[in-house]
């Protein structure tokens, strides 16, 4: 699969290790044809927005499976707001309720995918995103 | 059906599934006959066990109704427990917070996030004081979720309950999880490795099992954790061998340091999965039992009978759980709790609906005691021991599952050992390989899953209660951890700590001073710290 010019990092905020479904949706970017860095598990806020800085990146990805998702969403978000790089784009997936959804949306999220999302339409959700 | 008037008509003409391949790649055969099975079948409590380690098994006893519970504060947790003790069931399961299980108190900056989330915040004595208020450690058998060497903290903090309480150690009826390299989410490397060293982990983890083997004889000092490695998308021929080589490590450990086989295997248990392949999980619980009589006689020479029983706690695999119509994952669990009866398991956990969302509710906690009340009382299935035994298909899928499980443990024995094979990488290449090829066969259609990829609804919000916790829960808990340690005479901790510090590099069992510690109000976090020092290790922050 050719590069198509966009390139994303993916990583885990905080303490939870279920990294399933991240490393998934990392192999089907990858496959789609995007540059993807895998941070990982046990980044904090300040070193994911650091790190998006180094790279470079068109969006960060995050995955939450311990209902840790709108702690971190507004750590993150405001760490991006103190930096001026409210462009960035934010995707987010994992054990999210229905509810938070919105919230998480709200916050500036621009894209949330909860279990069972088959790979295509993340993979059309992501490009539409993208541009 | 959908709401608009489209008919699926891909399904009238003559609806089949799109193989007939077991979860683990085995290939039904159309019909089984008398041909395919040994012949030998051996009476439940007789060795290998393969019908039951018993021989009246669930007309003598049920199994233990054991619910994972824990969140929040301990003593909001303490009060789930009541709950669940209320409604039937039978025994504690206590799960701790990530931070707990990392050896994190609630004040570490990068903890702060996940307090109490995924389970109960616990990091000082009078934590565990709160948790098992009420609780009588000597009548209700307690299992408690946390892996090595955090499991040594949690054990002394219980100990030193129990002391308190006047209960002699004899007595204490439970189960330290301290399974090394799986608690977390399986053997993944990344999170097994980032908060302590491997070899420090497994040592302290034989300390542990070594200080209860003769002061605690009622307490099983290690669940090997199958489930864990199941969960993250094995097979059941990979989760079988892969907990059977780790225990063999356990064992070789544990005999290593010069104790008897005898005086110590008979406290080892197992934490299994039950998945949705019926047939085929009863199958791998009955190979197993057996796996494990042979390789405790032959390859261990215990003598004792009791030595040999694979004893193990069931969990119903929340992998197949879905987000969609979360009622489905009712009916899922129900045929997975029954699965593991007739796979004849000690304890059962049946994982909530809810699963896909959010900690268990109350109601959902609930519905998964009487889950198994309805399969206990009203199915009869109890009633006879190893009901499915005999089958040509169960006893031909036990041969293979058994035969396919040796020829693995052999291949990891050839490596060096799980731990081996573990440090090694090859571990985390055999989890995302399954990882990799699940999703895909999720994508295909080949692995299909109801309201998912198959007879998938239009997309609507379910319906469903969901559990939320306290808003200001983990505020209260940092500020607690802060206080705490603010508030308490310092020298004795200073001095506990530095003796740990002192000991770590040596071969000296670390149980008694991290007790020691533990009785000098040192917090979870403060112990791991000066372990971790002593080792020269540096964990994220």
């Amino acid at each position: 699969m050719q590069f198509n010019g966009k390139k994303l990092i993916l990583g885990k905020l905080g303490l939870d290790a279920h990294d399933n479904g991240l490393r998934i949706v990392a192999k089907w970017l990858v496959g789609a044809g995007y540059e993807v860095i895998y941070s990982g598990l046990y980044n904090n806020p300040q070193r994911m927005v650091q790190m998006a800085m180094e790279e470079d990146v068109d969006a960060i990805g995050l995955s939450f499976l311990g209902c840790e998702h709108l702690y971190y969403a507004n750590k993150l978000m405001a760490e991006l707001g103190k930096r001026e790089l409210g462009h960035l784009k934010i995707i987010m997936g994992g054990v999210i309720p229905p509810d938070d959804v919105a919230t998480l949306k709200a916050l500036g999220v621009g894209l949330v995918f909860t279990p069972g999302t088959p790979k295509d339409q993340i993979l059309s959700s992501i490009k539409e995103l993208l541009g | 059906m959908n709401k608009n008037t489209d008919i699926n008509v891909s399904y009238l003409d003559g609806e089949k599934v799109p193989h007939f391949k077991s979860l683990s790649d085995i290939e039904y055969e159309r019909i089984y006959s008398g041909s395919d099975g040994s012949g030998e079948l051996p009476d439940a409590g007789q060795y290998p066990f393969t019908r039951g380690i018993h021989q009246d098994m669930y007309r003598r006893r049920l199994w233990t109704r054991r619910q994972q519970s824990g969140f929040g504060s301990p003593e909001e947790s303490n009060e789930r427990i009541k709950y669940l003790l209320k409604v039937g069931q039978t025994g504690v399961n206590m799960d701790t917070d990530v931070g707990t299980k990392l050896g994190l108190d609630p004040d570490y900056p990068l903890a702060q996030g996940d307090v109490g989330l995924q389970g109960t915040s616990i990091c000082t004595y009078e934590d565990m004081k709160a948790l098992f208020k009420d609780i009588p450690l000597d009548e209700v058998s307690s299992t408690l979720i946390v892996q090595p060497p955090y499991s040594a903290v949690i054990m002394a903090q219980y100990l030193l309950l129990a002391k308190e309480r006047g209960i002699p150690w004899e007595n204490l009826i439970g189960t330290i999880m301290n399974c090394s390299l799986t608690q977390l989410v399986g053997p993944t490397f990344q999170s097994n490795t980032a908060f302590f060293p491997i070899d420090l982990t497994i040592k302290i983890g034989l300390d542990v099992m070594e200080y209860l083997i003769p002061r605690a004889p009622r307490w099983n000092i290690v669940n090997i954790n199958a489930y864990n490695i199941r969960e993250t998308g094995v097979n059941a021929v990979q989760e079988a061998a892969f907990s059977m080589a780790m225990a063999a490590d356990y064992i070789k450990g544990l005999m290593k340091r010069g104790l008897d086989v005898d005086s110590f295997a008979r406290r080892i248990a197992f934490f299994s999965a039950a998945q949705l392949d019926l047939f085929e999980e009863v199958a791998k619980l009955r190979g197993m039992r057996r796996i494990w009589a042979r390789m405790l006689k032959e390859t261990f020479g215990a003598k004792n009978e009791q030595s040999m029983w694979f004893r193990t706690a069931i969990q119903t695999a929340a992998l197949p759980l879905t987000a969609q119509e979360p009622l489905n994952n009712i009916v899922r669990a129900a045929i997975q709790t029954l699965a593991a009866v007739l796979s004849g398991t000690q304890s059962i956990h049946t994982t909530g609906y809810d699963e896909a969302y959010s900690l268990p509710t109350e109601e959902s906690h609930k519905l998964s005691i009487r889950t198994q009340q309805i399969i206990a009382y009203e199915t009869k299935v109890v009633n006879s021991v190893d009901p499915l035994g005999g089958s040509y298909l169960i006893e031909s899928l036990t041969d293979q599952i058994e035969e396919q499980t040796w020829e693995m443990m052999k291949v990891i024995a050839d490596k060096g050992g799980f731990i081996q094979c573990f440090k090694d990488g090859w571990v985390e290449e055999q989890i995302n390989e399954a990882r990799y090829k699940m999703a895909e066969a999720i994508e295909s259609g080949q692995h299909p899953i109801v309201g998912v990829n198959t007879f998938r609804e239009q997309e609507e919000v379910a319906k469903i209660n969901i559990f939320k916790h306290a808003e200001d829960m983990q505020a209260k808990r940092i500020e607690y951890a802060m206080a705490f340690k603010k508030n308490r005479p310092q020298e004795p901790v200073k001095q506990a700590l530095e003796k740990i510090c002192h000991l770590t590099n040596g071969s000296t069992n670390l149980f008694e001073p991290i007790m020691h510690a533990v009785e000098a109000n040192a917090t979870l976090q403060e112990i791991c710290d000066a372990l971790r020092k002593s080792a020269d290790f540096t964990i994220p922050a």
